[in-house]
């Protein structure tokens, strides 16, 4: 997978999920009640437009599975290849930040000191690899914290405080 | 035009308060850091701003939304030029004249130049916003279910087909935002669909949180994924803007600030296409096609005049027709509903002052992009040397006091969370964001039209063709997506050069 030109074989993938997707849609849209018990007209059905949606997805999906096919999607089927060397920062930071969301919804920690904490295990994973190799892991952990307080504290006046909004 | 011009004096008269002038001066502060700032986008800062603004008067929450929009889509030239990375998508062009003009030692000129043009841009489109928002809106009067429901087709098919570099994707992009516009309970008789028995759900997917998180934390993975490259910025002159520059290419602005305005005008297109059109356009009128790409003023200039001018272009539909210009303008126009403005074809009977509030705004945005551009350009280098690092984590914070704010709903954490998953995956595979924002906004339209109009015809689809600005809406939407069939296109080109040489002198027609 690339930002810019994604392989064939991704696009096959995707379109089969969008294909699935809307045959889904279509299906629950069929099945849907058209309210006729209130004497709605068939034309205003509820799943009028989400069907239409649905069979042009489909339409879509179809292409574009048959447009990768035709770049050669089945004839290099090439499975992403896991490896957590190169995408631990994806998996570190976005687990960080689903444990954080996750943890101010599930728990009564006050704001600021969730987001502090957050904030500075972020900055301190993601600038460990350079502190140790520069030495500086101690001072590196200290400013992390002291910058996670700041932010933490920060962003719970100017939203709270200053302009009255609530917090999580 | 006088009662145009009492209006706008009357708006700016209300704006001239202390407070209102610190909000116009700290938002766009805040926009052009956002703008500077690679990985942060207008959408992302307006849609943040949204839910700072929450308990704010109306119209000073959304002048400041606008100063960060305005702010934003400027404050991405200075990444452009100094690092060859534009802070937003909307900046790509400036990023060919500007960093070559900064590896020459003229990177104040060129931060000049995109001072100027963003200024003149800005105002031209402010002009523009105030002449044809009153025409537009008059038109918009005639539109009914049938014109709203294929207006709402045309913008998300047309932002399908510009914003990215497959329109297939575009579209299905746009066709998922449409989608998920449809969960929840529907407009005309409060039924849930897709709601699978959660009650969150029923009261539908809010627009802000799914910004954030397609905008937000879909950035935040995005950009910590890779380790940032070193920041390496080149010295820089002078940033005092050249009136020669101004004076020498005064076509390349108005032409690029109509570009960019009118391209601001159709739903859910962009800044970036608007500079990247603008660029096009001067390079194919310049005496000096060789320079672009290797340090040309009028290129720099081109691209920034576009883009600015596409930002009052984008509030245009937002005022007249509530449907939005841009994904920014996505936001402006739920902040609109938000705090109370109704805006669609009855704003200029119902409430004319506020599109002159709206043009006033533009107005201060632009005289706080002048004087950032003027003195700030030391500070902002160096927090363009900021860690991203240190940035990512606490946008992240900012992402989720975002998406609950809007309605103290821990629901719409999840959906910012899930929406960003699904953004992120779906930009690798070169999705498109901005039809999927537009389709999120534009779906009830959507529906609730094509349903009305069914109704109304008693299913007959003859309304839909026949009347005359559904027709042209529905060429517009037929030869949009037929235009991207190959050999559609290519018979369609063959006819368009036979018909150009009809008209060339001394070449035969073959």
């Amino acid at each position: 997978m690339n930002d810019d030109n994604p392989k064939p074989f991704a696009d096959f993938v995707s379109g089969i999920v969008w294909l699935l997707l809307a045959i889904g849609v279509v299906a629950m849209s069929l099945r849907m009640d058209r309210l006729e018990h209130l004497q709605v007209s068939v034309y205003s059905a509820p799943g009028l437009l989400t069907g239409l949606l649905g069979i042009g997805v489909a339409i879509m999906g179809a292409i574009l599975i048959l447009r990768s096919v035709r770049a050669g999607a089945l004839q290099h089927i090439e499975f992403p290849r896991f490896n957590f060397r190169e995408q631990w920062r994806l998996l570190t930071g976005g687990a960080l930040c689903l444990i954080f969301a996750g943890w101010v919804v599930g728990s009564g920690v006050p704001f600021w000191l969730a987001a502090a904490l957050f904030i500075a295990v972020f900055v301190f994973v993601f600038q460990f690899e350079d502190r140790r190799n520069n030495g500086t892991l101690p001072r590196g952990a200290l400013i992390a914290a002291i910058y996670g307080l700041i932010c933490g504290a920060a962003i719970q006046y100017v939203f709270q405080e200053l302009f009255l909004v609530r917090l999580p | 035009m006088f009662d145009g011009l009492i209006l706008f004096g009357n708006s700016i008269a209300s704006f001239a308060t202390p407070t209102t002038i610190f909000y116009a001066l700290v938002a766009s502060l805040i926009g052009l850091i956002i703008g500077a700032l690679p990985g942060l986008t207008a959408t992302m800062g307006v849609a943040l701003m949204t839910t700072l603004t929450l308990t704010l008067p109306p119209n000073q929450a959304l002048l400041i939304l606008i100063c960060t929009y305005v702010g934003a889509i400027y404050g991405g030239s200075r990444s452009a030029i100094l690092l060859n990375i534009p802070g937003t998508p909307a900046s790509a062009a400036s990023c060919l004249d500007g960093y070559a003009l900064a590896r020459q030692g003229l990177a104040g000129r060129a931060m000049g130049i995109a001072t100027s043009g963003s200024i003149l841009g800005t105002w031209i489109g402010m002009v523009a916003l105030a002449l044809f928002t009153p025409i537009l809106g008059e038109a918009a009067l005639k539109f009914g279910a049938y014109e709203f429901f294929w207006l709402a087709l045309f913008g998300v098919v047309i932002s399908g087909n510009l914003t990215g570099n497959d329109p297939l994707k575009g579209w299905l992009a746009g066709f998922a935002g449409l989608f998920v516009a449809c969960i929840g309970q529907e407009g005309l008789y409060a039924y849930d669909r897709f709601t699978f028995g959660i009650h969150d759900l029923s009261g539908g997917i809010s627009l802000i949180p799914a910004l954030v998180g397609a905008f937000g934390f879909a950035e935040v993975l995005t950009v910590i994924k890779d380790r940032p490259p070193k920041v390496i910025i080149n010295t820089f002159d002078t940033v005092i803007p050249r009136i020669r520059d101004v004076t020498q290419y005064w076509r390349t602005i108005i032409r690029s600030g109509l570009i960019g305005t009118g391209i601001g005008i159709v739903p859910g297109v962009g800044e970036d296409v608007a500079a990247w059109s603008s660029y096009a356009a001067a390079r194919r009128a310049s005496k000096e096609k060789e320079k672009f790409g290797k340090g040309s003023v009028e290129g720099l200039m081109a691209a920034e005049t576009g883009d600015n001018a596409c930002v009052p272009g984008a509030v245009i539909p937002v005022l007249t027709l509530a449907v939005p210009g841009s994904a920014p303008a996505a936001v402006l126009l739920a902040a609109m509903l938000i705090h109370g403005v109704q805006p669609g074809p009855l704003i200029m009977v119902q409430n004319p002052q506020f599109v002159y509030d709206v043009v006033a705004m533009m107005l201060f945005a632009s005289i706080g992009i002048l004087i950032y551009g003027l003195t700030l350009t030391k500070l902002l280098v160096k927090i363009l040397q900021v860690p991203q690092t240190l940035v990512m984590p606490v946008i992240f914070v900012l992402c989720t006091v975002g998406s609950f704010a809007i309605a103290s709903r821990v629901f719409d954490i999840l959906v910012m969370l899930v929406f960003g998953v699904v953004g992120f995956f779906l930009r690798r595979l070169n999705y498109p964001m901005a039809p999927l924002v537009l389709g999120i906004v534009l779906g009830d339209l959507l529906d609730k039209n094509l349903r009305r109009g069914l109704v109304l015809s008693d299913g007959d689809l003859t309304p839909f063709f026949i009347r005359p600005i559904s027709f042209v809406l529905f060429a517009l939407v037929a030869g949009t997506i037929l235009l991207n069939v190959p050999a559609v296109h290519h018979a369609a080109a063959i006819g368009w050069a036979r018909l150009t040489r009809m008209f060339t002198r001394g070449k035969p027609v073959a």
